[in-house]
């Protein structure tokens, strides 16, 4: 056998110096921690939610049941209805927190006397713990002494009181008008920034052009901030898509599960109803309707950019 | 010299750390899930003299509201992690039996035949007793005498479904309140609501053999009853439970409603109430549900027989009659039989209504998967508020939805 350091042109390494790493070794070693911790908090739970949901595990213990889960959820036409119910709540709510926070963040951009006080005014409903504005959000949807149902009965809105979370299409919006009031300051404030740091010069320039104002807003304001829109709007569908305390402090996913979406009836069967094997099947249809709707999302959004000019 | 001042020093040091270690292992901490908002007086003088009456036992006491407590206790014990001792609703006995996570109790014949009839049925699966019985509710009808005869009637008992209707009407129509108050959120209570009509109307959910009887012309009966009642009810039926109910009755909202006993005391003190009994339905005589709640004793904590006297000791003798009656609770034992003096049942004269109908009233049903029946009910009870399918329909779906669930 040829000693690799014996032939010439090797580098010959004194015996007392210590032995050194490779960088790709060292890049390893670094990254080791962060491998180890993303297997512990997300890898093994993964791995572990898929073999239960091959199961029919409950308090007592499991049973191997193969795609039986999958397969009454095929058939179910009640899950059906929460994909629906969900993807509903999740376009209505992203849209409106997108739009209201483009038009929050212009406001806040622009140059008005006390601009200071109302960034400051924008973020309450972000800052109050979630529990604390959904209950907040419960006595004002009350009909019999909630303030809106009161101040629409003395403007001649409502005939009676008006309890929102009792119709199934007034509980839907109602959770919809909290989740859009929760969500919107932090997509304004995102978008605020993302305003800021447009080069001034741009603008100027088109003044000089005589471009408009909305005309500015849409040739230069959108395209500039077009990869803050992008991120916020698919990390904002992801976070609505699973939001479950407002929802569930607010009607717990009634009336008759109008309310109820996919969040919702995972937590209430495997939680509620300690069927973990069930509840484990309808965590993995998330995450691969998750993961669907984020490839055809990041896709569609490619394009878009590409008719901006965001690289 | 030296060497043996750091050895004496260092003995000390030893024994110092050592003894806590010690004390630690010898030292018993027992966790209490207590379901309810506080931890009452008559519960809490009891376990305090547990403690001080045993070296090195303490108890971690937890109350925990209604809303979350019974899936706390559930999911820590199916984490591996049960509570020591638990109070909760007799309905998660079946799940916990089944499931193997509790002990079995046993009663002397002296201790069974204490309990009021119907007590032990509600903590008994598969031939033994899971639960030791703590509390115990009969439900009635509350009227709001005030209100009753600002509308022109007069404050009596509604005797049948009609009566109760017409005098619904009646408040309505000529008052600025509603005739009744009625529950249709998703809660567990809902279902416990609509139990007391339909019980009220000869109706059963299981026979005696355990079977589906849910879809007869009793619940049919009920159910279009319940939802009938709506257009005399409070605003926005689906998002009231009971307990918020007391709320409306207080503000003069609702001239009557459904409540058990405990119900009296936190009514205000210048409401004229009357109690009576749940009116009778067409097919049937006046009826209550029959609620109990139990004291159980986890597997697996190393501690069990010290858990099951402390659970004895809350259950038994003195101790249960003064939480009955400083709770305002139907009475868990016959407490006349057992020796006491007038009891406080029997010198009330409002008792009488939530003490005569515990021979005429019907279990809350007793099934493995108790969240999934409270879903079929509740199910079944909006679907008839929210006028979204007939009656029949809505009866044979809940039918069928619970014998799927058994």
């Amino acid at each position: 056998m040829t000693d690799v350091l014996s032939q010439p042109g090797a580098t010959v390494r004194p015996k007392s110096a210590p032995r050194r790493l490779s960088d790709r070794a060292f890049a390893v070693l670094l990254i080791l921690p962060a491998f180890a911790f993303i297997g512990v908090i997300i890898a093994w739970p993964l791995v572990e939610t898929i073999r239960l949901s091959f199961t029919d595990a409950r308090l007592g213990g499991e049973n191997y049941v193969g795609f039986e889960n999958y397969v009454d959820l095929w058939n179910s036409r009640r899950f059906h209805s929460y994909v629906w119910i969900t993807f509903y709540w999740m376009f209505i709510s992203v849209l409106a927190k997108m739009v209201l926070g483009l038009i929050g963040a212009s406001l806040l951009n622009a140059a008005v006397p006390g601009r200071a006080l109302f960034r400051m005014l924008v973020m309450p409903p972000w800052v109050i713990p979630i529990a604390i504005g959904c209950i907040g959000w419960l006595w004002l949807y009350n009909g019999t002494f909630g303030l809106l149902s009161g101040v629409g009965q003395r403007i001649g809105i409502f005939d009676g009181a008006f309890p929102f979370l009792a119709g199934k299409t007034s509980a839907f919006y109602s959770a919809v008008v909290t989740d859009v009031w929760i969500g919107t300051p932090m997509v304004t404030l995102f978008f605020l920034a993302a305003m800021q740091g447009v080069n001034r010069d741009l603008y100027e320039a088109a003044w000089v052009d005589g471009a408009g104002r909305w005309y500015r807003f849409r040739r230069i304001t959108i395209p500039q901030i077009m990869p803050v829109i992008v991120s916020m709007s698919l990390l904002s569908a992801i976070w609505t898509f699973n939001s479950f305390d407002i929802i569930f402090i607010l009607t717990q996913g009634g009336p008759r599960g109008a309310t109820t979406t996919l969040i919702i009836d995972t937590y209430k069967t495997a939680i509620g109803n300690f069927k973990f094997g069930e509840g484990a099947a309808r965590a993995v249809v998330i995450v691969v309707l998750l993961a669907i709707f984020s490839a055809i999302y990041m896709f569609l959004l490619g394009k878009i950019n590409k008719i901006y000019g965001v690289k | 010299m030296k060497t043996k001042k750091f050895t004496t020093l260092g003995a000390a040091l030893l024994c110092a750390t050592a003894l806590p270690a010690f004390a630690e292992s010898h030292a018993t901490e027992m966790h209490f899930i207590m379901c309810g908002d506080d931890v009452r007086p008559a519960d809490q003088a009891i376990i305090d003299e547990f403690i001080a009456d045993r070296d090195g036992v303490t108890v971690n006491l937890e109350a925990v509201p209604w809303a979350n407590c019974q899936d706390k206790s559930l999911t820590l014990a199916a984490a591996g992690d049960a509570p020591s001792i638990a109070y909760m609703g007799s309905r998660t006995l079946r799940q916990l039996a089944t499931n193997d996570l509790v002990v079995p109790i046993t009663f002397t014949d002296e201790q069974k035949e204490a309990f009021q009839p119907g007590v032990l049925q509600t903590v008994t699966s598969q031939g033994q007793y899971w639960g030791m019985p703590h509390a115990f509710s009969t439900k009635a009808l509350y009227l709001n005498c005030d209100l009753i005869e600002e509308a022109g009637a007069t404050c009596e008992a509604p005797a049948t479904w009609d009566d109760m209707a017409a005098l619904a009407k009646q408040v309505t129509e000529n008052t600025d309140a509603a005739g009744v108050g009625l529950a249709g959120k998703d809660f567990d209570n809902t279902m416990h609501q609509f139990l007391n009509y339909l019980y009220s109307n000869g109706g059963e959910v299981l026979d005696a053999d355990g079977n589906v009887a849910l879809d007869s012309e009793n619940t049919r009966q009920a159910l279009a009853f319940y939802a009938s009642l709506q257009e005399y009810a409070q605003p926005g039926v689906l998002e009231w439970e009971r307990d918020a109910m007391v709320d409306l009755f207080n503000d003069g909202q609702i001239a009557m409603y459904i409540n058990g006993p405990w119900g009296w005391g936190r009514h205000n003190e210048d409401i004229n109430q009357m109690v009576v009994p749940v009116p009778a339905g067409p097919s049937g005589e006046s009826g209550t549900l029959l609620i109990t709640d139990s004291i159980v004793v986890f597997k697996g904590t190393g501690h069990e027989d010290l858990a099951l006297e402390l659970a004895r000791a809350l259950t038994t003798g003195q101790a249960q009659y003064d939480l009955d009656s400083s709770w305002g609770l139907t009475p868990i034992q016959q407490y006349d039989k057992l020796g006491f003096d007038e009891p406080y049942y029997t010198t009330d004269p409002k008792w009488e209504v939530f003490v005569s109908s515990i021979p005429t009233g019907g279990p809350e049903p007793l099934i493995t998967d108790f969240k999934s029946l409270q879903a079929v009910f509740v199910n079944m009870i909006q679907g008839a508020l929210l006028e979204e399918d007939s009656i029949e329909n809505l009866v044979a779906i809940a039918a069928e939805e619970l014998a799927d669930a058994l």
